[in-house]
C-alpha cells in the first residue's frame, strides 16, 4: 500500500456513490452542481464495475447537472445552480431531488444549501448534500446521501412502530450484487414477521421512506458503510441500530436472526422457524452436491479480496459454511483505525480457519501479501503448496488467478466479467447461488 | 510562437472557436470558412456529460509500459474501468495476452486541498518509477490541483533526472474547457513534447559490412512508404486491419498511432513519408507539430467510413505518392465486389429512417454510409461543431430528401428524447452510453461505435450492413422493454420545443 497514491481505485468518489444512491431510491434525481466530467465518469465506473448495470432512474447521462465551467469558478455558481434546478423541475420527473456537490463547488464554496431552501420554501420535495469529491470514496458518499434523507426528509415525532425495521449497508453499484443483495436481507427480515424499509428494492416507496422513523431498528448490514448515517439516524429519530456483517451463508444468516430478534425481543418459536425454514432450505438443497463435492474434490485454499463488506462475509461462508480454506482476506478500502478495527473484530470471530487480514488499496501487491505467508516452494520437491487454490475478488484478481494457476469469480467491485441483474449472495438461498457460482468456475472446463 | 512552447494546450473553443449548443438544418451548415461561424448557445438546462479527463485516459490508458497516474479526487479516472475492457480486448488482440491497464490515484483529500498537494505528488511519482518500472509515466491532473494552485509542469521537470520513466504531463482539468475534443490535444501535447525523442538513439556510424549496408538502405525505403495512421481510440484492431489492407494494396506500410503504440516507438512517427488522420476532430494539432517539427507533411480530410468516404481518402493517400493509377484500380475492384454485396441488403433497408449521434466526424460520415446502404437520415446529432466538417454537411446537403434538423449537443438526451418521439425513426445509431434513450422508447439502435466491431472501409461497410439487418430482423429487446422502462422526462417536456432551453444560459442571475 502506498502513501501516495491508490492503485486502480476499486470505486468512485463520494459525489459519484451518492449519485448512484439517489439515482437507485424511488423518484430520486440526482442534481449534481458539478463539471460535465463527472457524471459521465460515474456512468463508466458503473459499465466497467457494476456487472454491465449503467444509469438508475436518470439513465447514464441523462443526470441533471449544472456543468461547470471557469466563469462559475471565478464567479461562483449559485445562479447557475438556481436555474439548473428551476429548469429540471420543468423537465425531468422525479419524486426527491437532490442536490450534490462536486469538488469544484466545495472549493468554490457555492452556498447550495441556500438554494435548496429557496425551493423547498416553495413546496418542491428536494434536498442538498456536500458530497465534494475529494470528502472521501464512494462509500461516503453513500453514506452522506442517507445522513441528508435522514435529516431532511424523513418525518421526525412519529411513534414507533412495532414489528418495522430499516434496513441499509449495501451501496447501490458499488456492490455490484447490490439489488440481489438487499432483496436476500429484505428476505431474512421478513422471515421473522418484519415490516422491512431497504429504501432501494422495488418494494420501496418514498412514502415508506419518509415513515422511516417509526422503526424500533435500524439493521445496517455492513461495519463501516451507512455506520455515521446509523448514529445520526439515532440522535434524529431515536432508533438505534444494530451492525451487522453482510449475512452471507447459514452460519451468518443464523447468527443474523438470532442478532435481529435478540435486539428486538422476539419470541422463539418465530427465530427457531426462521432458522429452521433457512437451513433446511439450504441444506436440502445442497445436499445433491453430496457425491460430486466429495468425488471431485472441491475443498479449496483460497485467496478472498473484497471490499469492507465482502471481505469479510465471504471469507466467513468459505470457512464456516462451504469448508474451504481462506488463507489471506484483503481488504481494499482505505479504512480509519476504528473502521479497521471492527473489520478485525469480524473476522476474528470466524470459526473453523483462521483468517489472515490485511488492509491493501493496490491489487498488485496481493501476490506479495499471499508469497509471505505461504512462501513458494523453492525448489524443494516436497512442497505443502497453495494448491488447488481459488480467488475470490473483483475481476482485477484474474492476473493473481492466473499466477497462481487458479479459478477465480469477480465479486466485488469492479466486476467487469459477468452481468448481474438480481442476483445477490446475502441470504439462505441466496448462499446455493454462490456455491453454485463458486464450483461452476472450477468445472467449467469439464 | 507554437502552441507547444505553451505549457497547456489552448481550449477548443479558443483554437477552432468550436460550440457545444446549437440547432439548424443539414442545408445551412457547411458554412466556407475556416473556422466555426455559430455562437455557442448554451442551455440554461443541461444534463451531465463527460470531459476531456475521460477522453484522454481512453488513449493513454492503451499505451504499453506505461503507468497513469492521476492527479485528483478519487473519482477523476474511474471512468477508466470502463476503459481497461477495451486495454484488455486491444492488447490480447494486438499482443496475444489480455493486460489490465495500471491508472493510480493521488486521491487527493481535504488536507491536500487546504495545504496543496506538489508534495503528494512528487512522492507519488517516486514511488510509482520504484513500484512498476514503466517506461512511460502519464501525469493526468484533473479539476481540483487546477483550483489549488498546484504546478504539475514544475513537479515533473524537477523529477524528471531522477526516474527512469519519461514523465509527460497532461492537463485535463474539466472545469476549464466544454468541449472534450480538447482532449486529443492536450495528450498529443504531452507526447509532442515528451516522447517523440528516440530513447537510446544508435550511434551513426559508418557501415561495417555488405548487410548492414543493405539493412540502411532497405529502411530507408521502408520509411518513404511508411504512412503514420492516427487512431486515438475510435478504431479497433479489426479497423486498423482493414486500413492496413489498403494501404498495402498500394504498396504503402502503416504505422499506427498512439493508441497501443509502445511509448518508447514513438519516435518512428517523425520519421514516416505521410501522417494521415482517421478522424479529422482528432488529430490536425498534433499532424502540423509534425510537420513543422520534423518535415511530415499531412492529410486530414474525411474518414474512411462508408464507400465513398472510403475511396476519396485513399484517393487522397494514392495522390500524394503518385499512385493515381493503382488507387483507381484499387477502388474499382474493391467497390464493385462491396457493392454487389451490398445489394440484397439495400432492398430490406430502402426507405427506412434512420436517426444517428455521436462525434460529428463520425456522425456525418456513418450518415453518408447509411444512405449508401439505402436509408434516409431524418436527423443527426453531434457532440460539437467546428470547420472540419464543413464538406461533408455539403455532401449531405446534396443527398437530402428534405431539410432534416442538426443538432449540436454535448449529449443532452433530453433533447434526444424530445426529437425522436416527433421524427420517430426506423433506426437508431448513437455513440456508447448514448443509445439507451431510443432503445428505451422501443427505436432499435445500433451503437456506432465500439472498437470490438467494424465500421471502416469497405469491410466495415458490409458488416454494418449486416449487423444493421440483424437489429432489425428482431428488434424484440428494445420493444418490449420500452412499455416499461420510463425516461426520466415528464410528459409536458415532449410537448415543448425541443430547443427550448438553447440560448438560455446566460440569463442565470
Amino acid at each position: 500500500m502506498s502513501a501516495h497514491f491508490i492503485e486502480r481505485p476499486r470505486y468512485t468518489c463520494s459525489l459519484g456513490g451518492a449519485a448512484f444512491a439517489v439515482n437507485a431510491l424511488p423518484g430520486g434525481i440526482p442534481i449534481l452542481h458539478a463539471p460535465a466530467g463527472c457524471a459521465g465518469s460515474f456512468a463508466w465506473a458503473q459499465n466497467g464495475g457494476s456487472g454491465l448495470q449503467v444509469g438508475g432512474n436518470c439513465g447514464p447521462l441523462a443526470i441533471p447537472s449544472s456543468n461547470l465551467q471557469e466563469t462559475e469558478v471565478v464567479f461562483g455558481g449559485d445562479a447557475r445552480l438556481h436555474q439548473q434546478v428551476e429548469n429540471t423541475l420543468k423537465v425531468v420527473e422525479g419524486g426527491l431531488y437532490v442536490v450534490l456537490t462536486s469538488c469544484v463547488t466545495e472549493i468554490v464554496g457555492d452556498d447550495i444549501l441556500s438554494v435548496v431552501r429557496d425551493f423547498q420554501s416553495r413546496g418542491v420535495s428536494i434536498l442538498g448534500a456536500h458530497t465534494g469529491g475529494f470528502k472521501g470514496s464512494a462509500y461516503q458518499g453513500y453514506d452522506i446521501v442517507l445522513q441528508a434523507i435522514f435529516k431532511d426528509f424523513v418525518t421526525s415525532g412519529r411513534p414507533r412502530r412495532r414489528g418495522k425495521v430499516n434496513v441499509w449497508g449495501i451501496a447501490p453499484s458499488l456492490d455490484p450484487f447490490w439489488r440481489g443483495n438487499l432483496l436476500g436481507v429484505r428476505g431474512l427480515l421478513e422471515s421473522l414477521g418484519l415490516e422491512v424499509n431497504a429504501f432501494f428494492t422495488l418494494e420501496d416507496t418514498l412514502e415508506g421512506i419518509r415513515s422511516a422513523g417509526e422503526a424500533e431498528l435500524n439493521v445496517v448490514v455492513s461495519d463501516v458503510y451507512g455506520i455515521e448515517a446509523a448514529v445520526r439516524f439515532e440522535e434524529l429519530h431515536g432508533t438505534p441500530f444494530l451492525a451487522t456483517g453482510l449475512p452471507i451463508g447459514p452460519s451468518a444468516c443464523s447468527a443474523f436472526l438470532q442478532a435481529v430478534a435478540g435486539r428486538l425481543g422476539l419470541d422463539g418459536p418465530v427465530l427457531d422457524a426462521a432458522l429452521r425454514q433457512g437451513n433446511r432450505t439450504y441444506y436440502k438443497t445442497l445436499e445433491a452436491l453430496t457425491d460430486c463435492y466429495q468425488d471431485m474434490d472441491l475443498q479449496r485454499y483460497a485467496v478472498v479480496v473484497g471490499d469492507a463488506n465482502y471481505a469479510g462475509a465471504l471469507t466467513r461462508f468459505l470457512a464456516e459454511d462451504l469448508g474451504w480454506l481462506p488463507e489471506l482476506t484483503v481488504c481494499t478500502n482505505l479504512l480509519n483505525e476504528e473502521e479497521r478495527g471492527r473489520i478485525e473484530t469480524r473476522l476474528g470471530e470466524v470459526r473453523n480457519v483462521e483468517p489472515n487480514l490485511v488492509f491493501e488499496t493496490d491489487g498488485t501487491e496481493v501476490i506479495g501479501h499471499l508469497n509471505r505467508r505461504w512462501p513458494n516452494a523453492q525448489g524443494h520437491r516436497y512442497h505443502d503448496a497453495f494448491s488447488p487454490a481459488f480467488v475470490l475478488g473483483s475481476s482485477f484478481e484474474r492476473e493473481l488467478a492466473q499466477a497462481l494457476g487458479a479459478p477465480h469469480l469477480s465479486i466485488s467491485f469492479p466486476v467487469a466479467n459477468r452481468a448481474i441483474l438480481d442476483r445477490g449472495y446475502a441470504g439462505f438461498r441466496n448462499g446455493l447461488t454462490l456455491v453454485e457460482d463458486l464450483l461452476s468456475a472450477i468445472v467449467a472446463g469439464r | 510562437m507554437s502552441c507547444y512552447d505553451q505549457k497547456v494546450a489552448p481550449r477548443r473553443e479558443d483554437r477552432l472557436k468550436t460550440c457545444i449548443a446549437h440547432s439548424g438544418g443539414v442545408c445551412g451548415m457547411g458554412g466556407k470558412a475556416k473556422a466555426c461561424m455559430i455562437d455557442d448557445g448554451e442551455r440554461g438546462f443541461t444534463q451531465g456529460s463527460i470531459c476531456l479527463l475521460l477522453v484522454a485516459l481512453a488513449i493513454l490508458d492503451s499505451l504499453p509500459e506505461t503507468v497513469v497516474l492521476i492527479h485528483g479526487a478519487v473519482g477523476c479516472g474511474s471512468c477508466a474501468h470502463s476503459q481497461n475492457a477495451n486495454a484488455r480486448s486491444g492488447s490480447a488482440v494486438r499482443f496475444g495476452q489480455a493486460k489490465d491497464a495500471i491508472w493510480l490515484s493521488t486521491a487527493l483529500n481535504e488536507v491536500d486541498v487546504i495545504s496543496g498537494a506538489e508534495g503528494k505528488l512528487r512522492s507519488a511519482i517516486l514511488e510509482a518509477d520504484r513500484r512498476y518500472r514503466p517506461k512511460s509515466m502519464a501525469v493526468v491532473s484533473g479539476c481540483v490541483p487546477g483550483l489549488i494552485g498546484d504546478d504539475i509542469d514544475s513537479v515533473i521537470l524537477e523529477l524528471q533526472p531522477q526516474v527512469s520513466a519519461r514523465l509527460v504531463p497532461v492537463h485535463c482539468e474539466g472545469f476549464k474547457t466544454k468541449i472534450w475534443a480538447t482532449a486529443y490535444d492536450a495528450v498529443y501535447h504531452g507526447i509532442g513534447k515528451n516522447l517523440l525523442a528516440e530513447r537510446n538513439p544508435a550511434v551513426e556510424r559508418t557501415p561495417v559490412s555488405a548487410e548492414d549496408e543493405r539493412a540502411r538502405v532497405l529502411e530507408q525505403e521502408k520509411l518513404k512508404r511508411t504512412v503514420n495512421l492516427m487512431n486515438v481510440s475510435s478504431m479497433g484492431r479489426v479497423d486498423e486491419v482493414e486500413l492496413e489492407r489498403l494501404l498495402q494494396a498500394l504498396g504503402l506500410e502503416a504505422n499506427l498511432f498512439p493508441v497501443f503504440a509502445h511509448p518508447d516507438s514513438f519516435h518512428k512517427a517523425t520519421r514516416a513519408a505521410l501522417s494521415v488522420s482517421t478522424c479529422p476532430t482528432h488529430d490536425d494539432y498534433f499532424l502540423k507539430q509534425l510537420q513543422e517539427q520534423f518535415g511530415v507533411p499531412y492529410l486530414i480530410k474525411g474518414m474512411p467510413i462508408g464507400i465513398r468516404n472510403t475511396s476519396l481518402w485513399l484517393k487522397d493517400i494514392a495522390a500524394h505518392f503518385g499512385l493515381g493509377v493503382e488507387v483507381e484500380r484499387l477502388i474499382e475492384a474493391e467497390e464493385r465486389e462491396v457493392r454487389a454485396a451490398l445489394a440484397p441488403f439495400r432492398t430490406l433497408f430502402e426507405g427506412k429512417k434512420v436517426y444517428l449521434s455521436a462525434g460529428e466526424f463520425r456522425a456525418l460520415v456513418t450518415a453518408q454510409l447509411m444512405e449508401e446502404l439505402g436509408f434516409e437520415v431524418s436527423g443527426i446529432r453531434m457532440f460539437h461543431h467546428d470547420a472540419f466538417a464543413n464538406d461533408e454537411y455539403d455532401k449531405l446537403a446534396e443527398t437530402a430528401r428534405q431539410d432534416y434538423t442538426i443538432n449540436v449537443a454535448n449529449c443532452q438526451p433530453f433533447e434526444e428524447a424530445n426529437l425522436l418521439k416527433k421524427v420517430k425513426p426506423d433506426l437508431f445509431l448513437g455513440h456508447v452510453n448514448g443509445n439507451g434513450t431510443a432503445a428505451k422508447l422501443g427505436i432499435p439502435t445500433h451503437t456506432i461505435y465500439n472498437t470490438g466491431l467494424a465500421y471502416i472501409g469497405y469491410r466495415g461497410a458490409f458488416e454494418v450492413a449486416r449487423r444493421l439487418h440483424r437489429t432489425l430482423r428482431n428488434p424484440a429487446f428494445n420493444r418490449n422493454l420500452s412499455p416499461w422502462a420510463q425516461l426520466p422526462y415528464k410528459d409536458a417536456w415532449y410537448g415543448a420545443d425541443p430547443f427550448s432551453y438553447l440560448n438560455t444560459r446566460k440569463d442565470a442571475q
